[in-house]
């Protein structure tokens, strides 16, 4: 069944992938196309954990849902584990796991231990085997103590472990993580990456699409961003911040601070990007320029009176200032 | 927290059968915890039963009436229970995933969506065998009738007969869930004309011309007519032999079953295409 050459190094391999979405008008004619992917490539080595990044709507739930064989491609290729995405799906199902973000995908008014058994029997997991590993998956994501109850009591957290160990009930190779950390707080999400770096230990390849471009730099070996449906770089996090290594950023952290005033800091001379997090009682503000800390008098002065800088930095660009860029290009 | 790099290695079944039954029994399972999760389940399942005894009571339970002519109506009765909720939960049984968010779960696994919907509505026929009895129990007790069929065994066969093409039909309009969102308005509307069809209440023999054609396609027609003629002493019906019924049935089901994997097969790829079927 292996298709390609390099399937043995390769856990996936996509070429010139295109999927267009066609809106009909009353008559059933073609009223508008979309691409929501144009021939994008790539591959992911086995093994590897690989990010794909992207604003929304720029194609990465289409990529998963193509590569988890829910989607038909337009035109293109993929192959997952060898095997063709159009050709070979129960196949490729059987040898992949998905986690979906969100509140997606349980059933919240049986018990954990019921979901478990029963995507254990949808993958043809041996019963003997089921009775070993669910429990000890259970305990893994730490609802052991909680298997009985209803998932439906179950906290956001929770409900993501509850995921996790659902993805790994047949003992994927591969695992398709989309959004695994989505509204959760710091810890929920900081025991998910955990698991992540664990099941990456165990040799599972690992594809994960995330808007959190700190959690792509802390896990990720490769990163491919994603952008109106093609992909605009691919590379390591450090290669992709050497990008944006012409540039320094200030960050601020302040009260009282308005659109006003980032609008007046984008008008700056110099400034290269400005993103403002203006929500909560204190403002974070990042400042991308060349200039780094010769920019301070200039932004200090453009300050309104009843403002105020609780705190100041300057920092080496990141991923996301890289991402930022790439997907404003 | 564990250790998810110490697991015992997952190993799995390969046969064609045993994935099949493995998957069966998952979807019985799990469709009857989810039934009975639900306090709502005393509707359909002792209410509705209930309602359509006292229905066929207040229309038909005279002191004229015989003691032949009560247990039909009894057995109609407990076959419209049947049929209300085989039609009602099976045709939900895989939109139950597109509004719970399980679709795309589901979708994903290794196996034809047609065998996990399989599962589904084998319980929920079941459910509705269950509520056909509870009819039958609550009429025989109502009308004072005893239940004195002519031919148990082969009253036995008829019923177990029924119950399984009411399983394939309740698969066929599975296909109607998945193809469109409001799948659910066509097969909730076809549930009385299908009472009246298929001659729970009274018999076929009196519909129009024009409705017969319609009443023979479906096999519960034919089923119910089999249950009568082995139950009842002197029932003629349609004028049909018990085992011609059985027969038109079973070749009915098969049919029915026959469409419904294909038109699974090609409704998901139908969907894959369009990427609709999560939508919800």
């Amino acid at each position: 069944m292996e298709k390609s050459q390099t399937a043995r190094e390769n856990a996936i391999e996509v070429v010139g992938l295109t999927r267009e979405y066609s809106t009909r008008n009353f008559f059933g004619g073609v009223a508008r196309v979309t691409k929501a992917l144009n021939g994008i490539d790539f591959t992911v080595k086995r093994g590897e954990l690989f990010g794909l990044i992207g604003p929304n709507g720029a194609g990465k739930t289409t990529t998963v849902k193509i590569l988890t064989t829910l989607l038909t491609q337009t035109s293109g290729e993929a192959f997952i584990l060898g095997l063709d995405v159009r050709k070979d799906l129960y196949e490729i199902r059987r040898r992949i796991g998905i986690v979906f973000g969100g509140e997606r995908g349980l059933y919240n008014r049986v018990s954990a231990l019921d979901n478990l058994r029963y995507f254990s029997d949808l993958y043809g997991v041996e019963p003997s085997v089921a009775r070993e590993r669910i429990p000890q998956l259970l305990k893994a994501v730490g609802l052991a103590e909680r298997a009985d109850e209803r998932v439906e009591k179950y906290s956001r957290g929770m409900k993501q472990r509850l995921h996790i160990a659902k993805a790994l009930v047949h003992d994927p190779e591969l695992l398709v993580l989309d959004e695994p950390t989505i509204g959760l707080d710091p810890g929920g999400a900081r025991d998910i990456r955990n698991m992540i770096r664990e099941m990456q230990k165990q040799g599972k390849t690992i594809l994960l699409t995330t808007h959190y471009m700190f959690e792509a730099e802390e896990l990720c070996q490769r990163v491919a961003v994603i952008s109106k449906g093609k992909i605009v770089a691919l590379d390591t996090p450090s290669a992709l911040k050497r990008l944006v290594r012409d540039i320094s950023v200030i960050e601020l952290r302040t009260y009282g601070a308005t659109t006003e005033y980032v609008d007046a800091l984008k008008q700056l001379p110099n400034v290269v990007r400005v993103v403002a997090e203006l929500d909560s009682e204190v403002q974070t503000i990042r400042i991308q320029s060349p200039l780094g800390a010769d920019l301070l008098p200039q932004v200090m002065s453009a300050l309104p009176l009843d403002a105020k800088i609780i705190d100041r930095t300057i920092k080496e660009p990141t991923l996301e200032d890289a991402y930022l860029r790439l997907v404003e290009e | 927290m564990g250790d998810l790099t110490d697991l015992t290695p997952g190993r799995r079944i390969d046969g064609y059968t045993a994935r099949r039954a493995q998957v069966l029994k998952a979807c019985i399972v799990l469709t009857a915890k989810l039934f009975f999760a639900d306090p709502q389940w005393i509707v359909p399942s002792i209410i509705a039963p209930f309602i359509f005894t006292l229905v066929a009571f207040f229309l038909f339970g005279g002191e004229a009436s015989t003691g032949s002519f009560l247990l039909y109506l009894v057995l109609g009765s407990g076959l419209m229970g049947m049929w209300g909720t085989t039609i009602y939960g099976s045709s939900n049984s895989i939109g139950f995933d597109r509004w719970n968010g399980t679709m795309e779960s589901t979708l994903a696994a290794p196996i034809p969506l047609s065998w996990i919907a399989l599962g589904r509505v084998l319980f929920n026929t079941f459910e509705g065998v269950i509520n056909a009895l509870f009819i039958l129990v609550i009429g025989l007790a109502w009308f004072q009738v005893g239940f004195g069929v002519i031919n148990p065994g082969l009253f036995f066969l008829a019923s177990l007969s029924t119950f399984l093409s009411l399983s394939a039909f309740g698969l066929l309009m599975c296909t109607v869930i998945l193809l469109s969102r409001k799948g659910g308005f066509i097969t909730n509307s076809m549930e009385i004309p299908v009472y009246i069809a298929t001659g729970t209440m009274f018999p076929v023999s009196i519909l129009p011309m024009v409705a017969l054609p319609f009443a023979f396609l479906l096999a519960p027609t034919w089923g119910i007519e089999a249950i009568r003629l082995s139950a009842l002493p002197g029932y003629t019906g349609l004028a049909t032999d018990y085992w011609v019924d059985l027969a038109v049935l079973a070749v009915e089901t098969l049919a029915y079953l026959g469409m419904a994997f294909v038109l699974f097969k090609r409704v998901e790829a139908y969907a894959k295409r369009n990427g609709t079927l999560e939508e919800y």
